[in-house]
């Protein structure tokens, strides 16, 4: 009836795969170490209500991933090398205005929530053609969402294919999340001056 | 070692009671930390040798929980820990005794 040894199996599959970025003695002992954490935190009574502990366990793994990335960045290791300089670049920029680009896409997806809304209030029976427009805008967004996953060299915070999820699974907010948070800018590509190349 | 504000409030949780280990999430939600700060963090401090970690060991009764990496200071990240909290606690009372006094001309 519980959904927690799911949200626990997922969690855990996060810090395995986050820990792969690490080398591998430690990238183990750290894997070890991060998921003895999570029946703690999947188990904390303190926390109510009792779904607030899943997501406590996901936030959590979510940072892991982002502790391997900051670790992994300043002792120099890269998880596949030789890694291209655009790679190193694009994870250089871990963007400190991560705040901000989370506030624009809510408050675009907010906006569209509710433009639509009032739309079907006002036009409570909308016409055949109006249905196949939106749905046509609908696919073209996911489209390209999906396309701009397929062919960007590095997204942020999650693997492509949990991007592509989110996308696919709620629309247009997963597509604007993607946009606002995990996609990695064109313009940072370049590596900023004086940083090291990877070995 | 600059003494930031996540960073004060770990070395403050850890300064409380320098005999007891903490594992990462106690360290959280102690110090109401995400995890993203928290272990790089810890990580930086423990490479500088001013936090220690050991592994629980492996207990009967622990139901089948597998063990806990624990933290704690070490003699030298006690004493930065507690020389660092001193500065900042003294530059707060600075600024605050500087933001209370009235400016002048400001009063008749």
């Amino acid at each position: 009836m519980t959904a927690t040894p799911h949200v626990q199996r997922l969690a855990e599959r996060l810090i395995r795969f986050s820990c792969r970025r690490l080398p591998a003695d430690q990238g183990a002992e750290r894997c070890q170490e991060w998921s003895a954490e999570l029946p703690a935190i999947l188990h904390d009574e303190t926390v109510r209500p009792r779904v607030m502990r899943s997501v406590r366990a996901l936030s959590y793994s979510a940072g892991i991933a982002a502790t391997t990335r900051r670790l992994s960045r300043t002792a120099g290791w890269s998880r596949r090398a030789p890694a291209p300089a655009w790679r190193d670049g694009a994870a250089q920029v871990q963007p400190n205005n991560l705040g901000l680009r989370a506030t624009i896409g809510l408050a675009s997806w907010l906006v569209i929530i509710f433009t639509s809304v009032s739309l079907l209030r006002a036009f409570p029976h909308p016409h055949g053609w109006t249905v196949v427009l939106i749905l046509a805008l609908a696919a073209a967004f996911v489209i390209y969402c999906l396309t701009d996953i397929l062919r960007a060299p590095a997204v942020r915070y999650l693997p492509k294919w949990a991007w592509a999820l989110i996308c696919v699974v709620q629309i247009p907010g997963g597509g604007i999340i993607y946009l606002s948070v995990g996609r990695v800018g064109r313009s940072h590509s370049p590596l900023p001056p004086g940083s090291a190349q990877s070995p | 070692m600059k003494l930031t504000g996540p960073l004060e409030r770990v070395l403050r949780v850890l300064t409380a009671d320098l005999a007891a280990r903490h594992y990462g999430y106690d360290l959280m939600k102690a110090a109401k930390l995400p995890s993203g700060t928290l272990y790089p963090m810890l990580a930086r401090l423990e490479q500088e040798g001013l936090v220690e970690a050991e592994w629980e060991a492996q207990r009967a009764d622990a139901g089948g929980r597998p063990p806990r990496k624990y933290y704690r200071l070490t003699a030298e990240g006690a004493r930065v820990a507690r020389l660092e909290l001193a500065q900042a606690a003294a530059d707060d009372r600075r600024a605050a005794a500087s933001a209370t006094r009235p400016a002048h001309g400001s009063t008749q």
